[in-house]
Formats: structure tokens, sequence, C-alpha cells
């Protein structure tokens, strides 16, 4: 992996050749920005880049390849155990970084998912962070920045990753996935700038469940209080699919909200649905359309706090069928 | 990579070098020159303030060649280990690393020993809110009285945590977060000495942005520096910081005010493609919309917000038509969306829905115009009831009892009644009252319990068994306080069970059905004696199936 292959992220990339380059590399590293679009990526092309034999990042050497195949022994990566990373793992990543690199010039390690520290861990790591041993580089990547620690931010260099631009993720999706312009642009715009989520399974329900999905909650109404349960007894079954199906509904109803309000087609994410989003913008309120927005925030809240998922969806729905 | 950051680099040496912390310093220094030092320090404040550096340049002013000196040579033995982290008689433990009541029992082996080379022994235990419980009890008896020759320092972010026993032991001192100025002086004196080109207005936001924090301001600057080279563009450091150029907070503030929500929205579009991050965005709007409220409540707003003359000018003409009200109640909104963003998963759409929203709000309206109206009112409700008034101008709070809710006219009427109506009342019209105050529940069960007693205040009830299960206290209260309403008096209501022989005077409901079968009979009769339906059962000899009145009134 190099900086060329990653897509996006011109910016970071610049600040991190230039660091190379000038030989201005800060011990330790926060990359924080949004899930799947490429922090890791670019934190390995940058050790690899840092290791490499030829100093180029080539490829080629010993150096790179290891990198690349995760076996570079001067290469720490810790991810959490479970959910959390625990202090032990700290330590025993402390008494790797107190010896001498084995083979290159410099010791990396990266912490993926930064925000999983357990405050025990994340104090422990303090002092290591402050002032590691000469030749030491720590990379700290996280979704979450403010559910760190306060004073390991102030020890980090920090680089702020943004999503991928919409236009940018479609035509990618338009060259790999051989999709239609509008196909690739409801994707790029549901998925969020995340190109890991883009390419992921959801591509499926993205693009075909989603129509019968905003079909069967737009054709709800107060009085309709069977298919309400059932669409929530059928909702409840999704498990995994949940928080992507409520993206669905919160992306169509902020349609909704965009149109009412005169917004261009071209911010809109759903495209191919139109006539529905026509229809729906001249019945709703703005009022009835911030409720039902409002319940589908709150719905996620509850789910992502392990709530009676049916029980949830059903406040969800009635609420926004009341609205 | 023997590159080492600012923060690092920079870390002060001296007591004068910490800046911001005078008062720190100067106590050191000043228990240092007269041989005052206490044996336990704890040294607490915000990240980035000069906690640890404060402790080293103390170990190394008590533990200098040329000393106990305040001001540590940097040139001997002992001050370049101490610098170097490798003094052998300053031992820095991490005390987030060594949490356990074992690591403070090594370290109270040690202490017994005398130093090898200097003067005292120091033991600097950072991130001490770590350590567990057990290893801070562990620690009590040796840190109220060490060794002559042994000093401790603790260093930490959060002293709430350590316990009251070991805060007691330890001459404490609070850093503060340094002031802007003073961080911007010393930044200056970095870039000059690195020779990096940077302007003063650059300065200023990186040292903002490190909110009273050196070290964060420190780490900024890198960034900076990392980005740009040796010469910093002022531009270059507004987009890495992700800040939000002041004009599109301008207009969209103006936009909200002007209820213009397609523009608001376009805005919104406009910090996205920008790639700024909603959540700065928010802060930013909140910043300013500080900066509007400060310039609308205070005269000499100079030393609050941090605008240039012209720019406060401009803010001043564009907030001169919004009231306070709607200021702060944007201010309110903003700053709790600022906390929701946080966590939101969709941070643009919380954004748009809330500035949709603020746009479409009604104007706000002050307490005190409220008020005033509502006095209007009240006067020329006054004008307009002059029987009333008399009344209500003997009341204690005219403003509360002058415009009653007007589900309760009854109460008002029974201010106004003469005493003699009271005798008007009977246990009917209590039924019908209780019904008209929209209490089915109470009503229907006195329709068919029966009045056994209305002596006033004593009101007995009787209650068929079937009921008088739903006859608890609390029943009986609401039936006091509705009777209380009705008669005008204060009620003290019994209620008794009704066996199924007692001799008692029938229930409303009894009675309603009694009146309804003498109806039925009379009319019965009626019909029978007409002499039409007399001649029609003569003439067709039939007989009479049913009766059906064809009027109400016609009985």
């Amino acid at each position: 992996m190099t900086f060329a292959t990653i897509t996006g992220h011109e910016q970071q990339k610049n600040i991190l050749r230039r660091a190379l380059s000038k030989n201005r590399i800060a011990h330790a590293y926060l990359f924080e920005g949004p899930d799947g679009i490429g922090k890791r990526l670019m934190a390995l092309a940058f050790a690899r880049a840092l290791l490499c034999l030829k100093s180029t990042g080539c490829g080629d050497c010993p150096a790179c390849r290891k990198v690349d195949h995760n076996n570079h022994p001067d290469v720490h990566l810790l991810d959490a155990e479970e959910t959390t990373i625990k202090i032990d793992q700290v330590r025993s990543l402390q008494q790797e970084l107190s010896l001498r690199p084995l083979e290159g010039k410099d010791k990396i390690c990266l912490i993926d998912g930064a925000e999983q520290l357990t405050p025990g861990a994340a104090n422990a790591l303090l002092k290591t962070l402050e002032e590691p041993q000469p030749n030491t580089l720590i990379i700290l990547l996280t979704s979450h920045p403010e559910k760190l620690l306060p004073t390991i931010c102030s020890r980090c260099q920090r680089l702020p990753f943004s999503r991928l631009p919409k236009q940018q993720l479609a035509t990618i999706l338009c060259q790999r996935l051989d999709l239609n312009s509008t196909e690739a642009n409801v994707l790029a715009a549901l998925s969020d700038g995340s190109l890991k989520k883009a390419l992921g399974q959801n591509k499926q329900l993205y693009l075909e469940k989603r129509h019968n999905l905003i079909q069967s909650l737009s054709a709800l109404s107060s009085g309709s209080t069977i298919p309400t349960f059932s669409l929530a007894d059928e909702l409840a079954t999704e498990k995994d699919l949940l928080p992507d199906i409520l993206d669905i509904f919160q992306a169509f109803y902020r349609d909704v909200l965009l149109m009412k309000h005169g917004r261009p087609k071209e911010e809109l994410v759903n495209l191919d649905l139109l006539e529905s989003l026509e229809k729906q913008s001249k019945i709703l309120s703005t009022d009835s359309l911030m409720i039902k927005l409002k319940a589908l925030d709150s719905a996620r809240f509850h789910l992502q706090r392990n709530v009676n998922r049916q029980l949830a969806l059903e406040v969800m729905l009635i609420r926004m069928t009341a609205a | 990579m023997s590159y080492l950051v600012l923060a690092r680099k920079w870390r002060p040496q001296l007591f004068d070098d910490l800046v911001g912390q005078e008062h720190v310093s100067q106590t050191l220094k000043n228990a240092i020159s007269a041989d005052r030092v206490h044996h336990a320090f704890l040294f607490t404040g915000a990240r980035g303030v000069g906690k640890t550096s404060a402790a080293r340049i103390f170990a190394k002013a008590l533990n200098c060649l040329n000393g106990p000196t305040t001001e540590p040579c940097g040139v001997c033995p002992s001050c370049v280990e101490i610098t170097a982290s490798q003094g052998i008689d300053v031992f820095e433990i991490d005390g987030a690393s060594n949490t356990g009541v074992d690591d403070i029992r090594e370290l109270r082996e040690n202490i017994r020993y005398l130093p090898s080379s200097s003067r005292y022994k120091i033991f600097i235990i950072d991130e001490v809110h770590m350590l567990s419980i057990n290893a801070f009890n562990a620690l009590l008896k040796t840190l109220e009285e060490p060794p002559a020759h042994a000093k401790f320092i603790f260093a930490t972010t959060e002293p709430h945590k350590i316990p009251i026993t070991i805060l007691s032991r330890c001459q404490r001192f609070d850093f503060k977060k340094i002031g802007q100025v003073a961080v911007q002086e010393r930044l200056r004196f970095i870039v000059d000495q690195e020779g990096i080109e940077i302007s003063n207005a650059s300065l200023t936001t990186i040292a903002r942005n490190g909110g009273g924090s050196m070290r964060d301001a420190l780490s900024t600057l890198d960034q900076v520096i990392a980005f740009c080279g040796e010469k910093v563009d002022d531009d270059d450091v507004q987009t890495l910081l992700g800040l939000v150029s002041r004009r599109l907070l301008v207009d969209t503030l103006e936009a909200v005010l002007e209820r213009d929500t397609r523009q608001v929205l376009a805005l919104v579009q406009k910090v996205d493609n920008h790639g700024h991050s909603f959540r700065q965005f928010c802060q930013q709007l909140v910043e300013l919309t500080r900066a509007l409220v400060i310039l609308k409540v205070v005269d000499q707003p100079e030393d609050l917000v941090d605008y240039g003359q012209s720019e406060m000018q401009e803010l001043r003409q564009f907030s001169a038509p919004v009231t306070l009200e709607d200021l702060q109640r944007l201010l309110e909104i903003l700053i709790r969306t600022e906390a929701d963003l946080a966590t939101s998963h969709f941070p643009r759409l919380t954004m748009e829905m809330v500035l949709v929203r603020l746009s479409s709000l009604p104007a706000g309206v002050d307490v005190a115009t409220l008020i005033e109206r509502l006095e209007t009112l009240e006067r020329r409700l006054a004008a307009g009831l002059p029987p009333e008034v008399r009344v209500v101008e003997r009341q204690p709070h005219p403003v509360l009892t002058d415009v009653p809710p007007p589900q309760e006219p009854v109460e008002k009427k029974s201010e106004a009644l003469p005493v003699e109506e009271k005798a008007d009342k009977n246990w009917a019209g209590l039924v019908e009252f209780v019904s008209s105050r929209r209490r089915p529940r109470i009503s229907a069960l006195l329709e068919q319990s029966s009045l056994l007693l209305l002596e006033l205040p004593r009101l007995c009830i009787g209650m068929p068994g079937k009921y008088f299960s739903l006859a608890d206290s609390e029943m009986r209260q609401s039936i006091q306080d509705l009777a209380a309403d009705y008669f005008a008096a204060r009620v003290k209501v019994e209620f008794e069970k009704l066996g199924n022989g007692d001799k008692i005077p029938p229930s409303l409901h009894e009675e309603r059905a009694q009146q309804e079968s003498d109806r039925q009979k009379k009319l019965r009769e009626n019909a029978t004696d007409h002499p039409l339906v007399k001649s029609a059962l003569d003439i067709f000899g039939g007989t009479i199936e049913t009766i059906k009145p064809i009027d109400k009134g016609f009985v």
C-alpha cells in the first residue's frame, strides 16, 4: 500500500509526505475521521514509507513486503480484544517499545480504534505517548476523537480525515462495480463517504430493498395500526441490517425536507424516487418531518443501548405515523 | 527519526521559562531560598500547562551541584542527567502503569537508602490519580514522615481522584490554564528560534486552538509547520485547523435570523463541500452567537470578545434588530446541538434539522413584555366587570386570582354567591356538578350511591356493596374537594356500605329508573284511555303490543 493507491485525502497525504521528506515526523499521531475511509491504509502506507529500505515505499524490498503481509517485526498493531483495549495489552506494548528496533531503524505502533482504550489503558499509555524511546512512532486511529482523554489528544499531532466527497465515491463505484450513474450516486450518498461501506454487502439492500422499505413506510398512516405493527415486526428480524435500514429512512425524509425547502436535485439521495419525494413533500409539514426524523434518531439511540428491538421500532413507527 | 516535536524540544528548563505559572514558580523559588522545602508536593492542573516540567525543574533545582538553587545551572552532571531523564536519584514513575500496591512497596524498599550522588532522592509520580486505593494507602505513612533525604512530587490532571489523606500530606499547587497572550508570546519566541515565518494572526489562531494548554498549542504549531514548511500562510492555518471562515458563519446566522430556510440549507451544503466538520462549525456558531450576546449586554466588550474594531462594528450592526431573547434562545439551542453532534450518526442532518428549526421558530417575547400585556388585559377586564373588582381587589394576590382558568367558573361563583343560596344546593345538584367537572368515574359512582345524611359539614354517602371497594381514601379526598367546591364550605365525607335489605333512600340512578317506569305506566294508561285507541281496538279486535311516545313532551 502506498499513498498513491489510496483514494482521496490529498491534504493528509501531503502533510505526511512533507513530514517524511523534511524529517519532521512527530512521535505520535492521531488520525481521526469516520470509519472506513482509509485511515488504517494511510497509517500502513506511512509505516511502509518509513521502513522501506530504499526510503521510498517501493513495495519490492523485503521491508515493504513484510509490512504488506503484516509480519514486519517492527510494526506493532494494537486492536481491541473483544470490545476494549486492555491495560495488559498496553503494558506488553510498552515492553516492546522499550527495546531497540529489530530490522529497520524505527519502531512503529498502530493503535486502531483508540476510543476503545479502557480508562486504565489510556492512562497507562500517557507517559509512553509523551516521551517514547527515540525512533518510535505511535499512530492512534479513531473514529470518535471526543471519546479519547484530552490528555491523550494533547500529546499527539492530530490529523483529521474527512469523508470522501460523494461525487468521487460515485465515480469509483461506477468503475469498480459497473453500476449506472443513478445507482452509483444513491449508493455513494447512502454509504456516507465510506468506501468500505459502499463496497460492502449492503449493496443489495441499498439498491433493491430500499424501494420496498420506503414504500411500506410511507404507506402507513395514523389509522393503520396493524400494518404498523407488522412492519415493526418485520424490521425487528433484520438485526444486522437495522442501522442501515434506519439510514435509508433517514435519507428519504431528509430528501423530503430538502425538497420542501427548494434545494436542487443534485443534493438529494433518492434520485430514483423523485415522484414519491414530491408527493411526500406536498403532504408533510416541516414540523411533522422534524418529528419523524427525531423519532428515527431516538430509535437509533435506543437500539445502540440494547433495548428491546421490536419495542423500540414500534415506538418509532407509531411516532412517525402519528406525526 | 531524530526529530523532537516542539513541545519536547522546548520543554521549560528553568523556572523562568515556565509560562503563566508565576504563582507556582515564585512559591517554589522562595521555599528553596528560605530553605523551607516541604517533603511532598502535588501539582495539579489541566493538560499541557507545565506540571511535569515544573516537577523536573524543581528536582534539578534541589539536586543541582551548586544548589539548592533557584536557578539550576543545567550543566552539572545532576542537571544533565535529569534533563535526559536518566538521573539515578530522581525516579520518574509512571503512576498509570505502576498502579499496584507492590509497586509502592518497592518504592518504600528503595527510599530507605541514601541518595547515591546527589543531595536528595526525588520521586516524581506522574499521573498519580491512577494509583489503586491500596497503593495510596500503602504510601500514607511514608508520605507523612519520609526520611530527610526524600522528596515526593506528584503530578496529575485529576486531583479529585486522590484520597483526602494523601492530599492533606502534600503541599498542593494548582496550575492555571495559560492565557492566550502568554501562549502567543511563547509561540513567537519559539518560531523565531526555529526560523519559521508566521504571522501574528495565525499565532493567535493557534494559541486559541490550544485552549489554554501550551502543549496543545505547540502540537498544533507542529502540525502547521509540517504542512506549510518554513513559511506559513494564514489561509493554510485556517484550512488545516478546519476553521470555518467568519464570513460563512455570519451568513449562516443572518439566514437563520431572516428565516430563509433555503439559504440556510445552501450554506450547510457549502460547509460540507469545504470539508469542515460540523461539530467545529457548530462550535464556531456558538462562539459567534456568544459574541453577539456580549455585544448586546456589555458596553465595553473588548476584553471579552476577540474581534477587531471593524468586525465588532459590523457585528453590532448585524445584531441590532435582533432581540436579546432571540439570541439567547439561539445560543441555548446551538450549545445543545454541539453536544448532540458529538454522538450524532449523521452530523449533517442534525445540523440541517436544527438550523431549519431555528429559522422557523416564531420570534420570542420576553417575560417583561408578557407581564405588561397581562396587566393591561387585567385593567381592561377589571373596568368591564365592576362588581367583581371589589372582591378581586381585596385578594392579596390580584394577579393570580384575577384571571381564573376558564374551566373553574364555579369557584368564582361561590365567592360571589350570597350565603342563603346554599340552601338550594342538594344531593342531585352535587352529582350534576361533579359530572359537569368531567369526573365521570366519580359522578357514575355517586349516581349509584344514595345520600344518607347531608348536614354540612357532614356528608354521609351510602354505597351498594359491589361499589364500596371503589371508595378508597383517594376517592374520598376527591369527593371532599369537589363537594367543598360545590357547597362552598368545608365538607367531611363519610362512606357507608349498604346491605341488600337495608332501608335506604333510593340512589339517583334508582330514582330515575323509578320515574322512567312511572312515566311508562302513565303513558300506557293515557294511551289505552284515549277514545281513538279504544274505537280502533273495538273495530279491529286487536291488542296493544307496544306504546311509543311520539314526542318526549307528550305527557
